[in-house]
């Protein structure tokens, strides 16, 4: 009953999309709304039928797989059309539907002003259907298809405005680094194909041991599916397309680049544990890499003034924290994390959002402030995210970070490591949001005041930020320390497997909590002090560490250094390749030697019109060629 | 009834009767054309119901001795791997005939008339049993080919005309070398001249002799491919002739050379296939990192997808060449899906280039804007030839470097930039023209919007795009054991067993 339920979640946002599509002539907007937002409705209502059947179930009663049908039988093995339901996936289904239908009533007002409204829904539904793909997907083959759908999906939507000429580059780089990451997954599919002779998920992982514990094998097949997460997922090296998507209309980036899409890596890591527990310095390169990039992403958050791209730089930060928590083995409290920032980054950018549109596209802090007395909602609702990812005590970060950090500390020196970077990350990270928050929000108005007083939202808008305001505030009280563990419970039976779980110390738990709180309220206070109780402060401030500052605003010059090592030899190689080397080396000797043999033909043949003939030439030469040549070689056997 | 000699008499006859059609009449050649290749359409698809996919054995054979005394005969059949490349070019050569109706040249009964000629050889080379035969129809195919360029095509059509005969001749004659040195030596071992390919089958060549004449044989088809760095006719050809002729020899003249090395080359001579392998396996690389290095900066489109598909057939020519069942399976598959996707990518150049009056990529922009209909085909295509996953193109790609990867895992990695490429280059050719400000146009492309006419060629195209992507069993379980079977021998050689399903996926857990 679950699987079948789970295929009409998968399928209803894609028929939704169709309908959309397919609708003859432009539909009315109101049957756009109906469709887009109703099937994802629908789609959500499923999810938490599945959810509620499941929590009846018995715990090691709620894995299902269900197969469609026989795809492909090739060369030895063969694939279904599966899908996998199980506590994972189906806690991803409730995110993606739920956070999903949020963002479409949001959507419905925030883009009622567009040429494109149908096309809009059609493109939004084809994301949720993808990335449920994703999730569902029970076999490799079909991970990959949901992960490049994601892919094919961001690209159209952050190439959503496609005459603007930032928002077509933006798209494709988009899409280019996400095939790069797409290489990789192959590759690491491949390599289970090979060594394991299956990509069936449930198979593979049943036998990931016989990878070889700690062998190369493993640390290959780890790094190369980490090469697909760390794209996904905007890691380092392959972060750089995250902030360029903000080109995108802000639901888009509150949806694919904040709540869901760029969790796709954690979620792959999650899925795949089974062979991330194969190689322990491969779960520490991943760790060290998300701890690293949490720690770029968050100083580089300090320095942007456009809004949207202060949260992008946060989401890759936030997600460094997920992926270093999943590096380390601390596979439910990266979930736990995953899900609280579902809620408050939503919440923030849809709460960007409603402040974009009151502004008319004006997305500079230093076109803002003072907006807490026109913009209740939105003030509401970037508060509440705010306080959330600073972790304030209470709010849903404290939880889930101090639940990363804690189990961090139990991990070893690596860990230990991890730890120290994610606290200082926790204070940058209440310093740069706070920061926002002010600038935007208190103080005077922008030098000449607004040209148009600030329109608040309708309550298309206003609902979905002041739901996800309160789950930012309530939701982390499903996991409290010395409490109650309900993510690690409902995980429990797909991480059963894991062989050395970790578990944090009362000392470590405590340790956390004390400083983590005291960074949080440390950056916020030290936001306070710079950007709220004197707004003159910062411009006298303006001089200071300017060098460092300007590295950070570019994000420490990785696309300057990518454009000259990859991008413009590669663009030389090939000018070089198709001006020098084809019309000179394949094309020239046969062009010269052509020229031999028309010109010999012109001779014989006397006629400067002589084309027609000169085949007719060749044919009988060539024959008679090989006629010598046949007479040859039967004199010669005979 | 000898289906399968009505492949290509059907066309043939239609091919006649065109020539005979006076000129002015031009319905005539339509209704005669149409005729002709719809009714091949239908044959193709008897010979299809008819065929047993549970056998690899060439089938549904039409044997006629011809010249009895050296073993030549009329031989025609068909087996796992032909019978979609049959399907194949019947239905191409149907929407050619439909693009090619709407825009007639001059003397169109002609062009009309030399389109089926062509595609009678190339019918008859897909389905030849009998190596004479086989050169027949391969001789046969170039030439109207090389008229349709060189009357017909663009500013410099004598040159690509030219370049191509002499190309593609000098392959031609070395294969005829070839062909009559294997019949001479099978004559020796055998007792009897034949020329029947599975006669010869079996035959045991020297490893000198078969390493000669597998290069002899792969000589003709690297040309026909092109398999770099034989290519040099590629962009003459392809930039000169008739758009119809462009997109029909990328999607089904290179097909002939594969077809020829799966058919021919590899079964016949397993040792010099395994001596020159990694020799061979280079040159696809090559060309795959090559070619998309070209597209990647050609200057108009049909040259961009012209390079595109240098790359491309770099994929198929490795998947065979490195004797794995699941990379051969693969390019079998990926032999039809790349003459879908390539017709299909040619089919877009063209509404542009008459939309806009030039095929120049960076002169063009915003189209989307005053041709939305156009734009969504035009991404399908665009994701179908840079392989998304989840796109036909991707079944075969991926089982290719599966293959590829259980065997050579190097070669596996060095194909990948060909991926990532195919992105960059695809994406170029799609946002340069659809995206951006408006460019190049003065009606905001409405001129190149997807019309009726257009859509009758295109959309069957896309729907075979989605009907391999989402059950390509269908196509893999027919051609699978005559794929194992082209192969084996030369597995057998290799000494290199396949790698079996792992004993372990007994050993699954159960579930509930």
């Amino acid at each position: 009953m679950q699987t079948t339920l789970a295929w009409f979640v998968l399928v209803l946002p894609l028929l939704g999309g169709i309908t959309l599509v397919a609708w003859p002539g432009e539909p009315p907007r109101a049957a756009t709304r109906l469709i887009g937002i109703g099937s994802i409705l629908i789609a959500f209502a499923l999810a938490v039928t599945i959810f509620v059947s499941l929590l009846m179930n018995a715990p090691d009663d709620r894995t299902f797989t269900s197969g469609l049908y026989e795809w492909i039988s090739i060369g030895g093995i063969s694939l279904d059309l599966s899908i996998l339901v199980d506590p994972l996936s189906v806690m991803m289904l409730l995110i993606i539907t739920g956070v999903g239908f949020l963002i479409h009533l949001f959507s419905a007002e925030y883009m009622q002003n567009d040429r494109d409204y149908r096309r809009f829904f059609a493109e939004m539904n084809l994301f949720v259907f993808s990335m449920l793909l994703l999730v569902l997907a029970g076999n490799f083959f079909f991970l990959i298809v949901g992960w490049a759908f994601v892919g094919l999906a961001s690209y159209l939507l952050i190439g959503f405005w496609y005459e603007r000429p930032a928002a077509v580059a933006a798209a494709k780089k988009a899409f280019v680094m996400n095939v790069i990451g797409d290489a990789g997954l192959v590759l690491g599919a491949l390599l289970i194909l090979r060594q394991l002779g299956t990509l069936d998920f449930q198979q593979a992982f049943a036998n990931a041991d016989q990878l070889g514990a700690n062998s190369g094998t493993a640390l290959a097949v780890c790094l190369l599916l980490f090469v697909g997460a760390a794209a996904k997922s905007a890691q380092i090296p392959l972060h750089t397309w995250l902030p360029d998507a903000m080109e995108g209309p802000t639901p888009v980036s509150a949806l694919i680049h904040a709540a869901t899409m760029v969790t796709a890596g954690v979620y792959l890591v999650e899925r795949c544990h089974a062979l991330f527990q194969m190689s322990e310095l491969a779960g520490q390169i991943i760790a060290v890499i998300g701890a690293a990039t949490l720690l770029m992403a968050a100083t580089v958050a300090l320095q942007q003034v456009d809004i949207k791209r202060v949260l992008a730089w946060s989401t890759v930060s936030q997600i460094g924290y997920m992926i270093m928590a999943a590096g380390l083995g601390a596979y439910s409290a990266a979930m736990f994390h995953l899900l609280m920032h579902a809620f408050f980054k939503a919440c923030l950018f849809l709460a960007a959002g409603i402040i974009i549109h009151a502004l008319h596209d004006e997305q500079s802090l230093n076109k803002m402030g003072g907006l807490k007395k026109y913009l209740r909602v939105a003030y509401f609702g970037m508060a509440m995210g705010c306080l959330a990812i600073a972790g304030f005590p209470g709010f849903d970060a404290f939880f889930s970070k101090d639940d990363v950090l804690a189990t961090a500390l139990a991990a070893g020196p690596v860990g230990v490591a991890c730890w120290i970077i994610g606290v200082v990350g926790a204070f940058i990270t209440a310093l740069y949001m706070f920061r926002l928050l002010f600038r935007a929000f208190f103080g005077p108005g922008p030098s000449g005041g607004y040209a148009h007083a600030p329109h608040p939202s309708k309550w298309w808008m206003a609902v979905p930020v002041i739901i996800l305001g309160v789950l930012s505030l309530v939701g982390g009280w499903i996991q409290v320390p010395f409490g109650w563990t309900g993510i690690s419970d409902w995980l429990a039976p797909v991480l059963a497997d894991v062989q050395h779980p970790l578990e944090a110390t009362n000392a470590q738990v405590w340790l956390t909590i004390g400083f983590s709180t005291a960074a949080a309220l440390g950056g916020i206070a030290l936001a306070w002090w710079l950007f709220a109780a004197d707004p003159e402060r910062r411009i006298r401030l303006a001089a200071v560490a300017r060098g460092p500052r300007e590295v950070m605003r570019e994000a420490y010059l990785f696309d300057q250094a990518y454009d000259d090592v990859f991008i413009e030899p590669g663009r030389e190689l090939g000018t070089v390749l198709l001006d020098d080397v084809e019309p000179k080396g394949p094309q020239g000797l046969i062009t010269g030697t052509a020229a031999v043999i028309r010109d010999t033909v012109r001779v014989v043949s006397a006629s400067e019109n002589g084309f027609v003939r000169s085949y007719a030439f060749a044919m009988i030469a060539g024959l008679a060629v090989a006629g010598v040549i046949l007479a040859i070689v039967v004199a010669g056997v005979a | 009834m000898p289906w399968v000699s009505l492949l290509v008499i059907v066309p043939l006859v239609a091919a006649i009767v065109l020539a005979l059609v006076p000129q002015h009449d031009r319905m005539l050649a339509r209704t005669v054309a149409l005729a002709g290749t719809g009714l091949t359409v239908a044959v193709s698809i008897v010979v299809l119901v008819l065929f047993d996919g549970g056998s690899g054995a060439f089938q549904q054979i039409d044997h006629v001795d011809w010249i009895t005394s050296l073993g030549i005969s009329w031989d025609l059949g068909v087996d796992g791997i032909s019978i979609w490349l049959v399907l194949l070019t019947t239905v191409l050569f149907t929407l050619g005939v439909i693009a090619a109706c709407q825009h007639l040249p001059e003397r169109g009964n002609m062009f009309l008339s030399l389109l089926l000629l062509s595609e009678v050889g190339l019918l008859g080379l897909f389905t030849s049993g009998d190596l004479v035969l086989f050169y027949v129809f391969w001789e046969f195919m170039l030439i109207p080919f090389a008229f349709l360029i060189w009357t017909w095509g663009g500013d410099n059509r004598r040159r690509a005309g030219l370049t191509f005969v002499v190309y593609t001749m000098v392959g031609s004659l070395i294969m005829l070398v070839a062909i009559i040195s294997t019949a001479l030596i099978a004559r020796d071992h055998l007792g009897h001249a034949t020329f029947l390919i599975r006669d010869i089958q079996g035959v045991p060549f020297s490893g000198t002799a078969s390493t000669l004449l597998f290069a002899g044989f792969v000589l003709a088809f690297a040309i026909k491919l092109p398999l770099w760095p034989f290519h040099g006719w590629l962009p003459l050809a392809y930039g000169e002739a008739p758009i119809v002729v462009t997109a029909l020899m990328a999607a089904l003249m290179s097909k002939a050379g594969v077809y020829g090395l799966l058919r021919i080359g590899v079964p016949l001579f397993p040792d010099g296939a395994n001596t020159l392998l990694i020799p061979i396996a280079i040159l696809a690389l090559i060309g795959i990192v090559y070619g998309s290095l070209l597209a990647w900066r050609a200057r108009t489109m049909r040259l961009l997808v012209g390079y595109s598909s240098l790359a491309h057939l770099g994929f198929i020519v490795l998947g065979i060449m490195v004797f794995d069942r699941m990379a051969a399976q693969g390019a079998v598959l990926q032999m039809i899906n790349h003459g879908v996707v390539v017709a299909a990518a040619f089919t877009i150049v063209m509404m542009l280039g008459r939309g806009t009056g030039t095929e120049d990529m960076d002169r063009l922009g915003g189209l989307a804007k005053g041709a939305p209909r156009l734009a969504v085909a035009f991404l399908i295509v665009t994701m179908a030839a840079l392989a998304l996953p989840g796109s036909n193109a991707f079944v075969g790609e991926f089982f290719i470097l599966g293959g590829v990867f259980r065997q050579f895992a190097w070669m596996a990695v060095i194909a990948m930039a060909g991926v990532i490429y195919a992105a960059v280059y695809m994406l170029r050719m799609y946002q340069s023209t659809m995206n951006g400000p408006v460019r190049g146009v003065a009606d905001e492309g409405r001129a190149t919007e997807l019309r009726r006419g257009d859509a009758i060629v295109l959309v069957p195209l896309i729907l075979i795009m989605f009907l391999i992507a989402l059950w390509p069993r269908v196509f893999v379980d027919a051609s699978a054991k005559a794929t194992d079977q082209a192969i084996a021998p030369a597995q057998v050689v290799a000494g290199r067993p396949l790698i079996q399903i792992a004993p372990s996926a007994a050993a699954t857990r159960e579930l509930p």
